[in-house]
């Protein structure tokens, strides 16, 4: 049997067993979030204009991954609303990088991998590479305004009498410590990822200069840091948010009827 | 609202300190460094490869000013397609790493370090005024701790040549997630139980993942896909799934733990039904994200190359084999231990909290 699917089945098994059906809504999601991952790359692949392409499906792909996670509407829809903020932010901080930056595509260290491919094939890679920045920030960025917002709805349920005041403290605490962990998140994965590159850049011996210029190692830092900033923009945002509703509407920001 | 406008301020200043540190820092350089004056586009063609792609081979001629050696201008020839996948067309203003040889100076790559510096300003100003200035220090001092360890690690294993890869990434992985916990959270009962729920929940999907392989005899695996590889890959790709999910699986149980230490703060008088039910609820709501964090960073990668072989003829099934294969495997071994991580963290969390007399802090 295949390993990969039955890892899977695995994965399944345990969403329903963790999750119940808010679980299997999960696995549900990730599938559903390749469809407008797909029609990104068919819609380039036939030469619309990715800038354009770009942010309308983020933006679906960053309601199908906060609506389809289970949570109580207004937490919901309080993440979608700091979600979509910071995708603006971090495509314009993007599109910064890359015009600064040159990171776009290839070079000698993948020459393996591009054996026999043709490399004039008419699209704009400079575009490509805002794409992978954008994309790999968007679950960072659900992820910390998620976390955020359905903490401090916790917090603000479980204690009947909070005050404005308390909120705000408990959510500089909450923000503090979702920041340290979300960045910890990213940093960790990005140091996984890279392990094969970091090795072929110690054992070739690369000098200091190509470590903070060379295009594959940057490209990957920059789209760390792009995620970083975005979770940073992300949590402050959501508490904002948060806050300001508690302030309009009290303790009645936990009513789901209103919606 | 104008302590705010200071606070974007201060970020814009930061930031704009960082990216002029990488435009004034060539002297430091060994290496010619040298700022583009003037471009002029020399000759353009087009052209169309094998499966009639149209692209734009353009030659152009870069007017470069030297910015740390005494010749003073140079003209330098560059070639690129417009399509960028391998060469980059430059604009005036640009800086450019250059070697020299006998006939003159050449391309080495573009200068990024002022990119680097600028968001690492943007990213360290904004933490500042986030953070406290303490969870702040610890924060900073946590990822330069980390990436310091890491790298050494790294080095090691690149230099030397019969290094058992996979225990010392595990000890690795043991001592870079205490770290973290302890440089966020502090020294205590909350980080404790955050760092036993992480290391348990990682070891269960890695294990699962090493199981489910034996089992299978990694049938459907393209461990040769991997790249940059320098080594026998298998190794490699555990200590790179370890790494990877660490942080995941850590964030996942660092949010569950916050929480329910956020419950105690508020009020003290509360059953292990209550925490066990809280731990889940909040561990069910950012579950699904939080797959979809390391989901979407694996699949934003590999975009460029779907294109690319998408424009070379290929088809779905071969490109999802080539370029997919083990970053499927890698999200849903990650997806593994952040799933299993909420109970584990819950439960853990919930029985040390409800204990008498075992936290007064």
């Amino acid at each position: 049997m295949n390993a990969i699917l039955l890892l899977i089945i695995l994965l399944l098994l345990s969403l329903l067993f963790v999750g119940g059906k808010q679980g299997l809504m999960t696995f549900f999601g990730l599938f559903l979030n390749c469809i407008p991952i797909f029609i990104l790359i068919t819609l380039v692949n036939w030469g619309f204009t990715p800038l354009v392409v770009l942010p309308i499906m983020a933006i679906l792909i960053l309601s199908v991954a906060i609506y389809l996670s289970a949570g109580r509407p207004r937490v919901l829809q309080i993440t979608w609303q700091s979600s979509v903020i910071v995708l603006v932010l971090i495509l314009i901080l993007a599109f910064l990088a890359q015009h600064f930056g040159h990171l776009q595509g290839y070079t000698l260290e993948n020459s393996d991998e591009l054996e026999g491919l043709s490399l004039s094939v008419g699209i704009d890679f400079s575009n490509l590479a805002i794409i992978v920045m954008v994309m790999s920030a968007l679950g960072a960025i659900a992820e910390a305004a998620m976390a955020v917002t359905a903490d401090l709805f916790e917090v603000v349920e479980r204690t009947p009498n909070i005050s404005a005041a308390n909120l705000q403290a408990q959510g500089k605490v909450i923000g503090e410590q979702i920041l340290g962990t979300a960045i910890n998140t990213l940093f960790f994965g990005m140091l996984g990822a890279n392990i094969p590159l970091l090795v072929w850049f110690f054992r070739l011996h690369y000098s200091f200069s190509e470590f903070m210029n060379g295009k594959l190692l940057i490209f990957e830092v920059v789209t760390m840091l792009l995620g970083m900033i975005g979770i940073l923009c992300s949590i402050t945002i959501a508490i904002f948010l948060v806050e300001h509703a508690f302030h309009r509407e009290g303790r009645g920001i936990l009513n789901e009827s209103d919606l | 609202m104008k302590q705010n406008w200071q606070k974007i301020l201060f970020v814009i200043v930061i930031t704009a300190l960082g990216y002029f540190l990488g435009r004034f820092d060539s002297v430091l350089y060994q290496q010619p460094v040298g700022q583009v004056t003037a471009v002029k586009t020399l000759s353009s063609e087009s052209t169309t490869d094998e499966h009639g792609n149209q692209d734009e081979s353009v030659d152009q001629q870069l007017r470069v000013k030297l910015l740390n050696r005494k010749d003073k201008e140079k003209v330098i020839k560059n070639s690129y397609l417009s399509s960028q996948a391998e060469t980059i067309r430059y604009q005036k203003g640009d800086q450019i790493l250059l070697t020299k040889s006998d006939d003159g100076y050449q391309i080495d790559m573009a200068k990024r370090d002022n990119v680097l510096f600028a968001l690492l300003g943007l990213l360290f100003a904004g933490l500042y005024l986030a953070m406290s200035r303490r969870k702040f220090s610890f924060l900073a001092l946590s990822i330069v701790v980390n990436a310091g360890l890491f790298l050494a690690t790294i080095l090691w294993d690149a230099t030397s040549r019969s290094l058992p890869v996979l225990p010392v990434f595990v000890v690795l992985a043991l001592l870079l997630s205490a770290l973290a916990l302890y440089f966020v959270l502090g020294w205590g009962l909350q980080a404790w139980i955050t760092w036993l729920a992480t290391c348990l929940a990682t070891l269960l999907a890695v294990l699962a993942m090493a199981a489910v392989i034996a089992v299978t005899g990694a049938k459907g695996i393209h461990f040769e896909t991997m790249s940059y590889v320098t080594q026998i890959p298998q190794p490699v790709f555990y200590a790179q799934a370890l790494i990877g999910v660490l942080g995941a699986v850590m964030d996942e149980s660092g949010d569950i733990v916050a929480g329910l230490f956020g419950l105690k703060r508020e009020s003290s008088e509360r059953t292990f039904a209550d925490y066990w039910q809280a731990g889940r609820s909040i561990g069910r709501e950012i579950l699904g994200t939080l797959t979809n964090v390391l989901f979407m960073i694996f699949i934003a990668e590999t975009v460029p190359m779907v294109i690319l072989m998408l424009r070379n003829g290929n088809n779905w099934s071969y490109i999802l084999d080539q370029t997919m294969n083990l970053g499927i495997l890698q999200t849903v071994v990650s997806a593994l231990g952040i799933v299993w991580a909420v109970p584990v963290t819950a439960f853990i969390t919930a029985t040390l909290l409800t204990k008498k007399g075992a936290i007064n802090s």
